[in-house]
């Protein structure tokens, strides 16, 4: 039996987790293709209109997946990953909103709720669904979590050891880059790890020699001692992520500047948007946020990227020679 | 202290509960052009629509002598949870020394619950706060019955303009209201009002019913909705609302569960297209849409604001309910942009494509 899991949203953070889990179940696993003009294409056309882009590559990733023949597509339901923090509404309607889109797909689509108490998804009782629908046994099931668990943890593991995703998704010997000066990038998986969608963002900081760090290479307990700091989390898992990381850039002396990496669309976004202006106005740490949509052209995010980097490595520049100079 | 709020469809059972109180209220102006302005100008770009104009009316009040904003919170995952949140930010950043008294639910946060709760009760015994919020309440109840008889009679009214100007009168009559006995009093004058009030009856088989559903913001509030209840009815159409304040109160504030059987009714409708709430009012627009075409409504208007995070959810829904039962819906997205003359157009030909069924039917039969 086939299953295919959509290399989009969350491939990019559980994708090890979920090619283990059914592989160790006695299934293949297929993923969609990387993202292309024709996937976008077709999933701006077949989304809803004001949908957020990444939903609408989802979608493009699914009618990807149809067309590989496989016997099931693997659409989690994420609720919930901590008590009384949700995910995006999208994302908790995110299989609905598939069947409402395409006649006669509910029985392609392999669904179930997550509801977990960490970013660790592994919890057995979200799973049972297995049971019936693949017919696999309990102890198989605890089994393949158990070892998917594993996988998924040495994959963060070397993830907040500060190799990005992409090269530990796809390359056998990760790589780290270096910079002579460091962006923050605040941003979502899918927006930051989807090489077509926002323009291969991150070589092209790498070929201007700049060092990125995002929310994913953080310690947990960095990301929730900062988030301490709001009297009312946001409801948003990932959002909250964000948050926290993008204060702690903003207190941190290695960051020279920050980047919101957002989608056009992302209403979690739109919320986080003045808490970041606002206060990295008054930590003084050059900030600017980067939108991305379905009009592919890159040039724009260059000479942003560009525009902006030059901007830190002249103050970072100056400053150090005004201390050189007074030395 | 001198206190503001939202403005939501009607501003008078704020208004009430705070001068009730003892509070000196500044009643926020109803949304106007300027109000949508001052939101989209100070909102970050891709906010929800509800957040700039409330926002917008948050400036327009405290211009006029605010200091405290009272609103409420909310568990999400829907934007407007987080509001006040972030437009306290907003507002602090743009220099105001405003406070905000933002209501959560007391399981949340009990300290701040009952800080907030002290704050608002002021010098009144337990007696007189319980006391003036069942007049309150029975205002609400008793405005929401009143409104339902003006959103279906209106469309048969013989000279137009006649019932909205009736509504008005009586909401002036409401705001002047001090127990719940004057409500009684009010209500029982407005029916008869409504009801001497000249009206060209329509065949019964010619009549057509449209059921409003989305988002609660835009579905409540007229002036931002290209008034849309009203032109329905002007079109001849009878109008039916899926969010009413005291159905509202009935299913949030009160904890008796007689009071929620409606909402789980629609929310159990809902349910074989979206599974589980997903915030915002996306199951219930769903569940409500099923209900109005089981309760032989000849279609529905589902309005949602741009972007809105879980109406989109349902908007894909929605296609495919159309789809299935063949049943007319009109999805309408609501910004700063809307255009009126765009709106109208829409309309007309949604109850063209209506009457043309209904007319099909007869024939058919």
């Amino acid at each position: 039996m086939k299953i295919g899991i959509p290399k989009a949203l969350m491939y990019y953070f559980y994708y090890p987790f979920w090619k283990t889990l059914f592989e160790s179940l006695g299934f293949e696993v297929v993923t969609s293709d990387d993202t292309s003009k024709s996937i976008l294409d077709i999933g701006v056309k077949e989304a809803v209109a004001e949908i957020c882009v990444p939903m609408k590559v989802y979608t493009g990733h699914v009618l990807n997946l149809l067309d590989k023949s496989v016997d099931y597509i693997y659409i989690p339901r994420f609720v919930s990953l901590r008590k009384g923090i949700f995910m995006c509404p999208k994302f908790m309607g995110l299989p609905d909103m598939i069947k409402g889109l395409f006649d006669g797909i509910e029985n392609k689509i392999l669904t179930h709720n997550i509801v977990s108490k960490s970013t660790d998804i592994s919890e057995f009782h979200n799973y049972t669904v297995f049971i019936d629908k693949l017919g696999v046994s309990r102890k198989d099931l605890k089994n393949a979590l158990k070892k998917a668990r594993d996988k998924w943890l040495e994959f963060r593991t070397l993830n907040r050891q500060g190799y990005d995703i992409n090269e530990l998704l796809t390359s056998d010997k990760p790589k780290k880059y270096d910079g002579d000066i460091t962006i923050g990038l605040i941003g979502y998986v899918y927006n930051v790890y989807d090489r077509f969608v926002n323009m291969d963002l991150l070589n092209v900081f790498r070929k201007l020699n700049i060092k990125v760090v995002t929310f994913d290479m953080m310690e947990e307990r960095i990301i929730q001692r900062q988030l301490k700091k709001f009297k009312k989390n946001m409801f948003w898992e990932f959002t909250n992520m964000l948050l926290g990381t993008a204060y702690e850039f903003m207190e941190r002396d290695d960051i020279d500047g920050i980047i919101h990496i957002t989608a056009f669309g992302c209403g979690p976004d739109s919320i986080l948007e003045p808490f970041l202006t606002i206060d990295s106005e008054k930590h003084k740490k050059p900030f600017m946020t980067l939108r991305i949509d379905e009009q592919t052209g890159e040039s724009h995010v260059i000479t942003r990227v560009e525009a902006f980097t030059d901007l830190i490595r002249i103050k970072k520049y100056k400053a150090e020679k005004t201390v050189e100079g007074v030395i | 202290m001198k206190i503001t709020f939202p403005y939501m469809g009607s501003p008078y059972m704020y208004e009430k509960l705070f001068t009730l109180l003892g509070h000196e209220v500044i009643t926020p102006p109803k949304p106007s052009q300027k109000t949508v302005d001052y939101g989209v100008k100070y909102s970050p770009e891709f906010a929800c629509f509800p957040l700039k104009v409330i926002l917008g009316t948050y400036l327009e009040a405290l211009e006029l002598g605010a200091d405290t904003i009272v609103t409420s919170g909310g568990n999400g995952p829907c934007r407007a949870g987080y509001y006040g949140e972030a437009q306290k930010k907003i507002l602090q950043n743009m220099g105001y020394d405003v406070e905000f008294i933002i209501f959560d639910e007391p399981k949340r946060d009990l300290k701040t619950f009952l800080e907030n709760v002290k704050k608002i009760k002021g010098n009144n015994s337990w007696r007189q706060v319980i006391k003036t919020v069942k007049t309150v309440y029975d205002m609400a109840k008793s405005m929401d019955k009143v409104e339902k008889i003006v959103e279906c009679k209106r469309a048969y009214e013989c000279n137009k303009g006649e019932f909205t100007k009736a509504w008005h009168e009586i909401t002036e009559e409401y705001r002047r209201i001090e127990s719940s006995e004057d409500v009684k009093k009010i209500e029982r004058k407005a029916i008869e009002r409504l009801n001497s009030i000249k009206i060209c009856e329509v065949p019964e088989e010619e009549k057509i019913r449209i059921g409003i559903v989305g988002e609660i913001y835009v579905v409540m509030e007229p002036s931002i909705n290209g008034n849309i209840e009203e032109v329905l009815n002007a079109y001849g159409a009878e109008v039916e609302r899926s969010h009413y304040i005291s159905e509202w109160i009935d299913f949030n504030l009160i904890p008796l569960p007689s009071y929620k059987e409606k909402e789980h009714q629609i929310l159990k409708k809902g349910e074989k297209y979206i599974e589980i709430i997903i915030g915002g009012h996306a199951k219930q627009s769903v569940g409500a849409i099923i209900d109005f075409m089981e309760r032989g409504f000849d279609g529905v208007v589902h309005l949602k604001p741009f972007g809105c995070l879980p109406e989109l959810v349902s908007q894909s829904v929605i296609d495919k309910i159309m789809r299935e039962y063949d049943y007319p819906i009109l999805s309408l997205s609501v910004d700063e942009q809307m255009a009126i003359a765009n709106v109208l157009t829409r309309i007309e030909a949604f109850l063209d494509v209506i009457k043309q069924k209904k007319h099909r039917k007869r024939i058919a039969r």
